[in-house]
């Protein structure tokens, strides 16, 4: 059985290219510990995606967003 | 030929603004960029994670037109300066003036989209 597929959140909005400075946004696609959030379950695009993961990992790297979430050491 | 850039700096927060905006104008200086560089200051935020010892970090953000050849100059300054805690520099061409997905590209992407699905589970 198919599940209907999801529009991708980015195309609908018509985003070209997806700013990793932009955290609140890059936050919406990450799972509670910090994940990059799998494209099944959010319906991104393959193209916007690629270009998510990216971004993430951009963000990451300038703490923009966590790499792990919720863990305490 | 010069190409576009964007860089991101964090720098020590505990830096006086004043200190900072005449750092970034030294180090803005090495680009031979002239007075094309337009800084955006973020301020000082929390970081997502600690560094180092470091929980706060301020953020300024820089879009200069610049010869491929400076930067590794420019970079090698920023590494050895204190004051910078990171850095990230990246071209910033295709995103100058590029206008919203037309609505074609949108549908092209879709029905290019529609066959190659991943397997659900």
């Amino acid at each position: 059985m198919r599940r209907p597929q999801k529009s991708c959140p980015f195309c609908e909005t018509r985003v070209r290219f997806i700013d990793y400075k932009d955290d609140r946004t890059l936050g919406r696609f990450l799972t509670d510990t910090g994940k990059i959030l799998p494209s099944r379950l959010s319906g991104v695009c393959a193209r916007h995606q690629r270009q998510l993961a990216t971004a993430i990992k951009r963000g990451r790297y300038l703490a923009l967003i966590p790499y792990i979430r919720g863990h305490q050491a | 030929m010069p190409r576009q850039y964007e860089a991101v700096y964090i720098l020590d927060s505990t830096l006086e603004d004043t200190a900072i905006q005449e750092k970034l104008s030294r180090l803005h200086a090495l680009l031979g960029a002239g007075e094309s560089v337009t800084v955006d200051h973020w301020g000082r935020r929390q970081l997502a994670y600690p560094i180092g010892r470091r929980e706060n970090g301020y953020y300024a953000v820089a879009r200069f037109e610049a010869e491929p050849a400076v930067l590794p100059e420019f970079e090698r300054a920023l590494k050895l300066d204190e004051g910078v805690v990171r850095y990230l520099v990246t071209l910033h061409e295709h995103e100058v003036g590029a206008p919203p997905m037309s609505e074609e590209e949108v549908a092209a992407g879709r029905s290019r989209g529609a066959d190659d699905d991943d397997d659900e589970d």
